[in-house]
């Protein structure tokens, strides 16, 4: 459809307005940092040959482009030794993509059951726990890590509970399992809020018409509710995938060196200023990232189907009595619900033990005393926790302020069709393709040290680059939700409101948004949680107090040693975190519930 | 050179169009009200009436003198904000400002490099690696040489710039700290990569943390640049363990992951005390010896108030301000003879022989030495 | 607005208060979607666009309602040019096939929408004004109900009902009755059309069953391929087929090429000589171009046993019982004809007839 002829300023002035926010602070400061690579110092486009020609990155595939011509003869030599799968290394990109993949693997694994049960069963709960689901996504690293060692540590709270059962002990540490289980625990929520709702959506008529000629319940699952769960599930992959793919501090905190991605060697270069080779990696990464989300995209919109005038399932309550324990089904969903305890629960309740037990093994409130003792503080350089819950909240409703709009509009764009919209929106979503550490340095180049035009140099800092920073960063997620629910959205409704009198903006926000109200809400709490567990650009844009947030608070508190080198006060306050982000969580899906048909 | 202060008016704009305001100080500067319009938390603990409000109004004799740091020596009771009003008591009309760029010194070398103005007159905690990354990236050096009246009172085999520019006011020694109620202290390099300490020690990375850069240039020092990898893959097969920082290192630590960490032979001031066990902070040196890890402090060639910066880099040299930071920091003095009391000096170890690569050494061979050690470790 | 008697072709008349299109042109991308369409309807008529998917005419409905924009033409409603206004400027109100309405709001919220952005007319409150068409569409009782909890036919007097809240100037209804049963398509049919004549109303209906058209029209207009075939009664359009394509998509028809010669003076089809003006007895409805090849065509139930005013030999092919009839295909000198009769066809060989008053001519193309 093409843009009516009302609305003039509301739909060109929103697309230019995001537009502009995604240059300045996004496209702008990394394409500065990209351009390192591309056109350096030397010869053009040198950093992504070296990287791509040095088998300690890319493995066996380096002879692809130093020496091309013995490819051949090296495949045939291969295939002459009987092929053997072993014989290859990957290098660092080929290790990076295998953690990762299994790490989508694990999240899906541990994802996909949660969001059965939320769609499908009906408990005492359901609502709370699917608005907490999203709570690990905003745990800075350094906290699941202290979960993760206290929870399955070699003296952690899973070994104690298996020493009891007479199992154990367990030794998942620094071992690439560990590496693996944090990162489902960050990205599992991502697949349980995507699909959860594709899954509500299942239409039953559909399921029973499927019955009714006579497909067995297992065909229909898969004839009729398997297309529709395939694009969200996919979708939440892709994402976790490359989540992991650029995972950086959890895996050397809870892997160790011999495990490191290349996001760690991004960083390294990046600490070592040598740019070029930083960028060389980094536009290596974009490329990998960026071309899956397209080829994503490429795939979801011949896969959305209409929803409109869908008739939903009821749920089936999980807690059926004495039945319940003989029934296989809620059996299994038991069984799993004991997995996600131990894998969510766990190190999240460790994090909060931890905030309660000294160095002793003894009950303290010492650390919240130091919290006390940080908010009565005056002296300079001491951050309030007050001060920085009240921050977080006020960057996070600014972001969703800014990226709800921002999110909508790109996914109506995205949707409009025609040639070249899934690039565009490839292209728009790569914030989430492209490394945090290159947004930090492009940042810091650009709109930190100014810009010099026409002999001015510009800078671009402050409380409200903060949120827009904040804002380009989360509403990919709202895209994300939104698209497929706004292209399953019968164009034929939206005309018949305009036909009624309503403006375009009008039909937007009367009919289309509260069609959509489900999937904006899960966006809109990706995108709040976004904001609240953002610290780079966070420390880098926001001027005096105004950088004080939680996530800021927590590392200062990390480095604090006031009452000696301990992590107690970061879990102290990372426990804040939990009861504000959940809190939050709670009432973002109650209030956009109430939009929710 | 002489843009910065043509830069420094016209850095105060806005882009107006978006309406995002515009500043050049992006650094968290804990000064001034939150742009969000409410109260901020940071008042000074003196002279809070130059801070509050605009700074329009003030007397021509009060000067600013502004420090970047890394931010945990600012905050409540740390050296930095000791240091802060000891030197404001003594200077009148003085106010020293605190800024902590999260990317540490490379923040004013990009600076420097995209002539962006630097905006502080000092910079407080850097190391010899960061001295030689500086002066490898940019062409006229970052740092004047302040002259500092006390500069020769630092110990001798701490100062490692030859041309005396960044000038060291504390040290750490880099050391184990183990359980002995599980191993003994190894006392050499070679015990670590034998079979009673398989699994043992927790190391950090080179890359990201001091102590781990700090622990590898001890091992270069030890087994020299052409033994240092091989000396690495035995340590690797003896299942070193090797994470990002020293957070979660001790950490693992403390949940008795190994017995051993690499850290720093401070341990025990931090861990004396009733009902702590002290078997689990034995601060063990390896052949009698500990890498010395100074932290420096230098004047920035354009700096503003040079005079003032002077001035403050020589208090901080005075014994008195020397003992305060070697408590408060939990890292030894830099001046010879400096009593940091009795608390500190009974629990911080010393090693006998305190060895450390200088300027030089470092020059030119620092990223290769940890680039192939990351290699190494990850092959 | 009261009733309007209208009958014959009212092509040019004026359209004040009517809807008028004049040499309107739709593409998408490259592709034209309408031809230089010209209609107009009159004040309170029920006009149809009838034709074979894809053959434009929802596209013209879309391009009165203001969701497609002409690439040249003008589109009048109510007397003024309507160009470059949105669609909920022009005081239309339009029913879609699938319905449309709002998953998430009660039939009362549905037609209730309209009158948030328009006062309803007269003088009643927008209360009652839903309720006053809820009860003309027969769906009082249902006020709170989801959509999804209704049947297609409630949930298509609902979208009528809501598209008539706001006292549209012109109700577009787009193949409304399609997604429903036969029995009731033809039940509701009735019924949009009393609601029209009651309300007065100034309708466009679209639909691709030109038997619906030819039920509930007042004048049709049939579309093939983006261009109007032609505009008449449904009578007319019925009776004389401008087109070939008329011709065959309206009612049933045997449209055979024909041949004039011997100076307009005799019909050929094939090697039959069907008409021969010299027989005095033989009377055409229309005059013969003097020679020349032509498009002729006779309805099946013109078409009977045994010979009439001609007499052609034919092999019966098959037979449908209709209930009240039977259609019998035949095969005729390698043609086929369709004749609709009383009785069943005695063996296989029949003899054809029909009269020379039932021979249509058509337009040439």
């Amino acid at each position: 459809m093409r843009w009516p002829s009302s609305d003039r300023i509301v739909f060109p002035v929103g697309l230019l307005a995001t537009l502009l926010v995604l240059v300045v602070v996004f496209y702008y400061p990394v394409g500065r940092v990209l351009l390192a690579a591309i056109d350096p110092a030397g010869s053009p486009l040198a950093p992504i040959g070296d990287v791509l020609a040095d088998p300690f990155y890319v493995g066996v595939a380096h002879h692809v482009f130093t020496n091309p011509a013995s490819v051949p003869a090296g495949v045939l030599a291969w295939l002459a030794d009987g092929a053997p799968l072993g014989a290859f290394e990957f290098g660092l990109f080929g290790f990076t993509a295998y953690q990762a993949a299994l790490s989508a693997l694990a999240s899906v694994a541990l994802g996909l059951p949660g969001a059965y049960v939320l769609a499908r069963y009906d408990f005492w709960g359901r609502r709370t726990l699917t608005s907490l689901t999203i709570v690990p996504f905003v745990l800075p690293s350094i906290l699941v890590a202290v979960g993760f060692q206290a929870m399955f540590g070699r003296t952690g709270l899973l070994n104690d509970l298996l020493a009891v059962v007479g199992l154990g002990p367990i030794e998942v540490l620094y071992t690439l399992p560990a590496i693996v289980i944090a990162h489902a625990f960050y990205n599992a929520p991502l697949v349980t809020r995507f699909v959860t709702g594709a899954w509500e959506g299942v239409d039953a008529r559909e399921i029973e018409s499927a019955r009714a000629m006579g497909a067995t319940p297992v065909r229909a699952f898969r004839d009729v509710v398997v297309p529709k769960l395939l694009p969200s599930l996919l979708s939440a992959t892709l994402l976790a995938f490359v989540f992991s793919f650029m995972s950086f501090p959890i895996v050397l905190a809870l892997g160790g060196l011999e495990l490191q991605t290349v996001e760690v060697w991004l960083y390294a270069k990046v600490q070592s200023l040598e740019l070029e080779a930083a960028a060389g990696l980094a536009v290596l990464e974009s490329i990998l990232s960026l071309g899956l989300m397209y080829l994503y995209l490429r795939y979801e919109s011949g896969q959305i189907a209409s929803r409109s005038g869908r008739l939903s399932r009821a749920r089936r309550s999980l807690l059926a009595g004495w039945r319940t324990v003989s029934d296989p089904r809620r059996l299994a969903v038991l069984a799993y619900g004991v997995v996600a305890g131990v894998v969510f629960l766990g190190p999240v309740l460790s994090l909060l033990i931890e905030s309660i037990t000294g160095p002793d093994g003894a009950l303290t409130m010492a650390y919240y005393e130091f919290l006390l003792a940080r908010q009565a503080s005056t002296a300079v350089g001491t951050i309030a926790p007050l001060t920085a819950i009240r921050n977080s909240l006020l960057f996070a409703l600014g972001t969703l302020a800014v990226a709800v709009p921002m999110g909508v509009i790109v996914s109506l764009v995205a949707t409009r069709g025609g040639r070249g919209s899934r690039l565009a929106e490839a292209l728009l979503s790569a914030p989430l393709a492209v490394s945090g550490i290159v947004v930090g340095l492009g940042l810091l180049e650009t709109l930190v040290f100014g810009v010099e035009v026409f002999g001015y140099r510009l800078t671009v800092t402050g409380w409200l680059a903060v949120v827009a920073a904040h804002a380009v960063a989360a509403y990919p997620f709202v895209t994300r939700n939104v698209t497929p629910a706004l292209a399953g959205i019968d164009d034929r409704v939206v005309d018949a409101a305009r036909s009624l009198g309503a403006s375009r903006l009008r039909a937007l926000l009367t009919v289309t948004v509260p069609l959509i109200a489900a999937p904006l809400v899960a966006g809109a709490a990706f995108a709040f949680a976004i904001s609240i567990g953002e610290f780079d650009s966070t420390v880098l844009l926001a001027e005096g107090g105004a950088s004080h947030t939680m996530p800021v608070a927590l590392e200062r508190y990390v480095g604090n040693r006031s009452i000696g080198p301990s992590l107690g006060p970061a879990t102290a306050m990372g426990s804040v975190v939990l009861a504000v982000t959940a809190a939050s969580f709670v009432v973002i899906d109650r209030v956009g519930g109430r939009y929710d048909g | 050179m002489k843009r910065r202060t043509f830069l420094r008016t016209a850095g105060v704009s806005v882009v107006g169009a978006t309406a995002l305001a515009g500043c050049t100080d992006a650094e968290q500067t804990d000064d001034g009200s939150s742009p969000t319009g409410a109260e901020t938390d940071t008042t000074t603990e003196t002279n809070t009436d130059t801070r509050t409000g605009t700074t329009t109004g003030t007397s021509t004799s009060e000067r600013t003198l502004r420090v970047a740091t890394y931010s945990s020596f600012t905050g409540e009771d740390t050296a930095g904000n000791w240091l802060k009003s000891a030197f404001e008591s003594a200077h009148d009309g003085v106010t020293v400002e605190f800024v902590t760029p999260e990317s540490g010194l490379n923040q004013y070398i990009l600076r420097r490099q995209q002539g962006a103005p630097l905006d502080v007159d000092a910079y407080v905690g850097l190391n010899t690696s960061e001295l030689v990354r500086a002066d490898q990236e940019l062409e006229e050096s970052l740092f004047a040489v302040p002259d500092l009246e006390r500069a020769g009172n630092v110990k001798d085999g701490l100062q490692t710039d030859p041309e005396g520019r960044t000038i060291p006011y504390d040290t750490g020694y880099i050391a184990l700290v183990y359980d002995e109620n599980e191993v003994e202290n190894p006392a050499t390099f070679d015990a670590l990569t034998t079979d009673p300490y398989r699994g043992d020690l927790i190391a950090q990375n080179a890359q990201q943390s001091d102590p781990g850069r700090a622990f590898l240039l001890w091992t270069i020092a030890a087994k020299g640049p052409d033994g240092y990898l091989e000396y690495w893959r035995d340590l690797l097969d003896n299942d070193v363990k090797i994470l990002s920082d020293w957070e979660p290192a001790y950490q693992a630590y403390q949940n008795e992951e190994a017995p051993m960490v690499v850290s720093y032979s401070t341990d025990q001031v931090y861990y004396h005390g009733e009902g702590v066990d002290m078997s689990r902070h034995q601060v063990g040196f390896i052949n009698d010896q500990g890498y010395a890890n100074p932290e420096m402090m230098g004047l920035f060639a354009d700096a503003d108030a040079p005079e003032l910066g002077r001035e403050f880099m020589d208090f901080v040299l005075s014994p008195e301000a020397q003992a305060e930071i070697a408590v408060r920091n939990v890292q030894f003095p830099a001046v010879a003879g400096v009593d940091p009391g009795e608390a500190f000096s009974k629990y911080a170890y010393e090693p006998d022989e305190p060895v450390t690569f200088t300027y030089d050494e470092l020059a030119g061979n620092v990223d290769g030495w940890i680039e192939d050690w990351a290699r190494e470790v990850s092959a | 607005m009261g009733e309007s008697s209208i009958g014959g072709d009212t092509r040019g008349e004026s359209t004040e208060g009517g809807v008028g299109l004049e040499d309107v042109s739709v593409t998408f991308g490259d592709v034209p979607a309408l031809s230089d369409v010209t209609l107009s309807v009159a004040e309170g008529e029920f006009f149809t666009l009838v034709g074979p998917s894809g053959c434009g005419k929802t596209t013209t409905l879309r391009t009165v309602a203001g969701f497609e924009t002409p690439t040249s033409g003008s589109v009048r409603i109510g007397g003024r040019d309507v160009a470059g206004l949105p669609p909920e400027q022009r005081d239309v109100g339009i029913v879609f096939q699938n319905y449309a309405l709002f998953p998430h709001m009660t039939v009362e919220e549905n037609v209730a929408y309209g009158l948030r952005y328009r006062s309803p007319p007269g003088d009643v409150g927008p209360d009652e004004r839903v309720a006053d068409l809820l009860e003309l569409v027969d769906m009082a009782d249902l006020t709170d109900r989801r959509p999804e909890s209704l049947s297609g036919g409630q949930q298509q007097r609902a979208a009528l009902a809501r598209a008539l809240a706001p006292g549209p100037d012109v109700l577009l209804l787009d193949e409304p009755l399609s997604a429903l049963d036969a029995r009731l398509r033809e039940q509701l049919r009735v019924e949009v059309r009393e609601i029209q004549r009651e309300l007065g109303i100034t309708t466009i209906y679209v639909t691709h069953d030109q038997a619906e058209a030819l039920a509930i029209s007042d004048r049709i207009a049939v579309m093939n391929d983006g261009r109007i075939e032609q505009i008449g009664t449904p009578e007319d359009v019925y009776r004389d087929p401008a087109t070939r394509f008329v011709a065959e998509f309206v009612g049933e028809n045997n449209v055979f090429d024909a041949r004039v010669d011997g100076d307009g003076r005799t019909l050929t089809i094939g090697d039959d000589t069907i008409v021969s003006i010299d027989d005095e007895t033989i009377e055409l409805p229309q005059s013969l171009p003097e020679r020349g090849e032509l498009t002729v065509c006779v309805r099946p139930e013109d078409v009977h046993f045994g010979p009439g005013e001609t007499a052609l030999s034919a092999t019966v092919e098959h037979v449908e019982f209709l209930g009240d009839a039977y259609r019998v295909h035949c095969a005729w000198n390698g043609r086929s004809i369709r004749a609709r009769t009383q009785r069943a066809p005695e063996g296989e060989n029949v003899t054809l007839g029909f009269d020379a008053t039932d021979v249509t001519v058509v337009r040439s193309e």
